[in-house]
């Protein structure tokens, strides 16, 4: 009698698929949480499990389960009213998950104050070559997505860009790496000079390299309570800071040194050499120099690592003319071929707002008596509003983008620099929530239903 | 409810009055610390528990030993009143001796002190998550530190500062507020020399004269001293010691009913849950009213929630089902929530702290958590009562048939309501996500385990309809499904420690709580095997 299109809905209408369903996607989640845990990182998870095939091929068969028992109890009577209303709102809502992630924006913002930025930052990552031109432009020469979490990249199947004549490889990825840097003595006099110092006191013990490229006038270093600043032939000014400056000449092993109070004075001076020390009079803090080189360069290293801290990045080994280079997330690499130049990327993308925000400035409230921040904001300037407060939980609406304060960093000195808000906009959200509206009242009927069919059956049946 | 305050404060006063002690006379002196103002007696005891790992010293209070450490520093920094357990810790220090127990002394003067500090700075400066080493080099590192702010009085913070919202330290005080503070001094040692009881008029006259005048230091910044006595009456009542004393009472009553049913025996049992469950509440609203904010902010704060709901959950189930087994399995959770959350201070912090910057918000982040944390009530009831079902399979089948019915009854209701309220809950976590951080779901394991859970009695109702899960299962699924509330409510925090959930995180007891879920399964096994062999067909 039954038409296979009858069967086969009734087949997929099967509440004990439903049950296994129910149960896949409960295992899949806590794989997902311990995937997290593991790495430390939740990119990871969402990446490998939360958008794998698995999890996608689990949603699919719910959403064909519940419409198909939906069609098999066709023609609806009153009692399926809250049956009928949960399930279509469990498909609204994952309908509008689906809609905010094929459709929806999910970045940040990061401006420091006095900014003015209009750029976001998005999770997708791409893999971009640059041309850089003798004008000081540069051309794109390849843009594209770089989905190595899921699909890494090795010598066997490399990720692979023609340039010109030749082709550039990725053949290797760190998913977390950790970013050191060494400096290397050389003897070519395009390359800066660099200092290894050591500062110590009872209570402190800070060994540090401090380089600047050939042509610039210095570097420094920000310590915290002091500052440790580098030049080339000439002192800078004093800013202010405690601070110790160290000037190097062409042709001398010999260095200048000056030390300043925070009152701008000039406490001592003289000459240094390499493996001398010096007295700072502050805090007995003494001041060793530990190496001079006239002429260094920077080489980055990335080493692996197991699980994401703080302190660790991603990176991914190119390979182009038989030379190997290791390049990290968001660190633009330049790559010299002859009289070419490449800049190399591969990072988070990017995607311009059609206006710019400037951040005023960025309030945080503390604690009675304590560092503890209680609350944070960023005063924002918003082209044709003006002057607008974004808050925890009072974001700001501009362009079909909204704008939520996220975090913020700080220096050293406890005063807030930089204010990170998250940006998204959501075209599912309204169908996330009718979905959720339904799936409360359906399941508030659903209990209601049920409750009085209960009280029904215990007046019929004589207890 | 002003009439009501003034009433209750004043009996509260006058109980004091009666059995004043020295302690008792410190305590009320307002300080600011952690983020808030509170009395010295609160700080004194969290300091103590800190330091010490108790909240009284050889049976004193902890308030009179706390003084002590400002009067005679030098003493203290000879006795041993630093807790150091940590064997790892032990040995990096070179400390061979077995002693629970270290002095300042001994430790400051430890040369490996220093390099183990800065090794702990440079874990900190990776942003590295600590393990458990490193915890306890971060412990010591505070108890030296509250010791030596304590001894020093730069911890404390006693007057108000007209031109800054951190108060002023013993050790930045004005003649006059310094005078004042020696005069409390005084009157502290003479009483103490007195024999430590009785309070000289002194004393008491001391601290009242320098509360007052520090309140005339900036009045609006100073302490609402009827919130400070409201908090001492806190410390002192006990409220949720007496309510599980007093449900485990009517569940004696209970008991003693079903041997010999007298009427009395039934009221008396009534009269102790309604005492218990009036004690809980009034606990809590202390609490509520002192923090400012509702009781789920941390897991103290849900041990105590949690039963409440599920004692509240029995109350009305009863009123439908007339199952006294129900109140019993209720008030069960309630005398093992209320003693859990009594017994290990260190694992679950009592102290009332400042909540994090995007919790302090809305209606609906409260009401999100609190939602959610109900719901686990209502498993944990249904959890209770499975446990007891399967101890009436063990019994007997046959002869428990209708305890058994009864009891699968209130289970299937009891998740029906856990499966609604927590599917509300997760639901408006995500339109409060939504709100406040512009995303509605985000896979943070914290929701994530919530909603593991939700499937888990998703599949346990379902599996109902399928007739894969029969009376004996759902008993069984009831005990076992509850690994997956603990795992939500507990697990997470301490086992995954990931995601944007982890400000509600404290640390240790993952060996009891894993001995609690694996004793479950154990019995459950158990149960599951002896009735097995029975036959397969039976429900």
């Amino acid at each position: 009698m039954k038409s296979p299109f009858r069967r086969i809905v009734h087949a997929l209408a099967s509440l004990r698929l439903a049950v296994l369903i129910i149960v896949a996607l409960a295992i899949v989640a806590a794989i997902g949480t311990i995937t997290e845990a593991r790495y430390n990182d939740s990119e990871m998870a969402t990446q490998l499990v939360y958008q794998s095939p698995w999890m996608y091929g689990i949603l699919g068969l719910l959403i064909l389960n519940l419409i198909a028992v939906m069609v098999d109890r066709w023609p609806w009577k009153q009692h399926h009213t809250g049956f009928v209303m949960a399930h279509i709102g469990i498909i609204s809502l994952l309908l509008g998950a689906w809609v905010t992630k094929e459709y929806g924006v999910d970045g940040s913002i990061a401006f420091e104050i006095g900014e003015s930025r209009r750029i976001i930052t998005i999770k997708d990552r791409g893999f971009m070559v640059f041309a850089s031109l003798n004008n000081g432009n540069l051309r794109t020469l390849h843009e594209g997505p770089a989905d190595f979490i899921r699909h890494p990249p090795t010598e066997k199947k490399p990720y692979v860009v023609p340039l010109g004549s030749s082709v550039l490889k990725v053949t290797d990825f760190y998913p977390f790496a950790f970013r050191e840097s060494e400096i290397l003595n050389t003897d070519s006099q395009t390359d800066g000079p660099a200092v290894r110092f050591q500062i110590e006191n009872p209570h402190v013990n800070l060994t540090q390299w401090i380089r600047f490229e050939k042509g610039k006038v210095g570097s420094e270093l920000d310590l915290g309570p002091a500052k440790v600043v580098f030049a080339h032939d000439k002192a800078p000014e004093p800013s202010g800071r405690n601070e110790i400056i160290v000037v190097n000449h062409e042709n001398s092993d010999k260095l200048d040194y000056f030390i300043y109070s925070k009152e701008k004075q000039l406490r001592k001076k003289g000459q240094i050499r390499q493996s001398e020390t010096i007295e700072t009079g502050w805090m007995g803090l003494k001041f060793r120099l530990l190496r001079y080189l006239p002429h260094a360069i920077e080489n980055i290293r990335y080493t692996a690592a197991t699980y994401a801290t703080p302190m660790t990045t991603s990176a991914i080994l190119v390979q182009f003319a038989d030379k190997k280079y290791w390049v990290g997330l968001d660190s633009p690499f330049t790559l010299r071929d002859g009289e070419f130049s490449y800049i190399i990327v591969y990072g988070h993308r990017q995607i311009s707002l059609p206006f710019a925000l400037h951040l005023l400035k960025f309030n945080m409230g503390k604690y009675q008596g304590t560092q503890r921040a209680s609350s944070y904001e960023s005063e924002v300037d918003v082209p044709g509003r003006g002057r607008v407060v974004i808050s925890m939980n009072e974001p700001l609406k501009e362009g079909g983008f909204t704008f939520y304060q996220s975090s913020f960093e700080q220096n050293e000195r406890g005063e807030p620099t930089i204010s990170v808000l998250s940006v998204n906009r959501d075209p599912g959200r309204w169908i996330k929530y009718f979905g959720s509206l339904l799936i409360v009242l359906g399941a508030v009927i659903l209990f209601y239903f049920k409750r009085v069919k209960w009280i029904q059956t215990q007046k019929r049946s004589p207890a | 409810m002003m009439i009501f305050q003034q009433l209750g404060l004043a009996l509260v006063l006058s109980a004091s009055c009666a059995f004043a002690s020295v302690g008792d006379v410190l305590d009320r002196i307002p300080i600011q610390d952690g983020g808030r103002i509170k009395p010295f007696g609160t700080f004194a005891q969290e300091s103590l528990q800190l330091i010490y790992g108790k909240r009284v010293y050889e049976n004193k209070p902890a308030s009179e030993i706390i003084f002590t450490w400002v009067l005679i520093p030098e003493h203290w920094a000879q006795e041993p009143i630093i807790e150091l357990r940590h064997k790892g810790l032990k040995e990096a220090l070179k400390i061979t001796s077995d002693d629970r127990y270290y002095s300042p002394q001994s430790l400051f003067a430890n040369p490996r002190l220093q390099l183990i500090v800065q090794e702990l700075q440079s874990v900190h400066g990776k942003g590295e998550k600590l393990n458990p080493y490193f915890q306890a080099v971060q412990r010591l590192e505070n108890q030296l530190s509250l010791f030596q702010g304590i001894r020093t009085g730069q911890s404390l913070r006693l007057v108000p500062n007209p031109s800054s919202s951190a108060w002023k330290s013993a050790t930045e005080l004005d003649n006059d507020m310094r005078d004042a503070f020696a005069r409390i001094g005084k009157g502290f040692a003479e009483s103490i020399a007195n024999g430590g009881t009785e309070v000289t008029p002194d004393l008491k006259e001391a601290v009242d004269a320098f509360i007052a005048k520090a309140q005339a230091q900036a009045p609006d910044r100073y302490a609402d001293m009827g919130k400070i006595d409201w908090e001492l009456h806190l410390n002192r009542m006990h409220p949720f010691r007496w309510a599980w004393v007093a449900y485990l009472a009517g569940l004696i009553f209970l008991f003693a009913g079903t041997m010999i049913s007298t009427k009395w025996m039934d009221r008396l049992s009534w009269l102790s849950l309604w005492a218990g469950f009036g004690l809980h509440l009034y606990g809590m609203s202390l609490r509520m009213y002192l923090a400012g904010r509702p009781p789920v902010s941390n897991m103290y704060e849900t041990v105590v929630w949690v039963p409440f709901g599920a004692v509240l959950f029995s109350l009305i189930l009863y009123f439908f089902q007339k199952n006294r087994l129900l109140v019993a399995c209720s008030s069960a959770v309630a005398i093992f929530c209320l003693i859990l959350s009594d017994l290990s201070p260190t694992v679950l912090d009592s102290s009332i702290q400042p909540l994090e910057p995007v919790l302090r918000s809305t209606f609906w982040l409260s009401t999100h958590v609190l939602i959610i944390a109900i719901s686990y009530a209502a498993f944990f009831l249904a959890f209770a009562i499975g446990d007891l079902v399967l101890f009436y399979y063990l019994r007997g089948e046959e002869k428990y048939a209708e305890q058994i019915r009864a009891g699968v009854q209130s289970i299937y209701r009891a998740i029906q309501i856990g499966v609604v309220l927590l599917a509300f809950g997760i639901i408006l976590g995500g339109v409060w996500a939504d709100y406040s951080w512009g995303r509605f779901w985000g896979w943070d394991p914290k929701e994530t385990w919530a909603l593991i859970a939700l499937l888990g009695y998703l599949a346990l109702l379902h599996g109902r309809l399928v007739g894969w899960v029969k009376n004996f299962q759902l008993a069984v699924g009831a005990v076992v499904a509850f690994s997956l509330v603990i795992m939500a409510w507990y697990g997470v925090n301490m086992l995954l420690g990931a995601g944007l959930h982890t400000y509600g995180f404290g640390a240790g007891g993952v060996e009891y709580v894993a001995t609690f879920v694996v004793a479950h399964i154990l019995y459950v096994t158990y149960v599951s095997a002896l009735r097995y062999p029975i036959g397969k067909n039976r429900t």
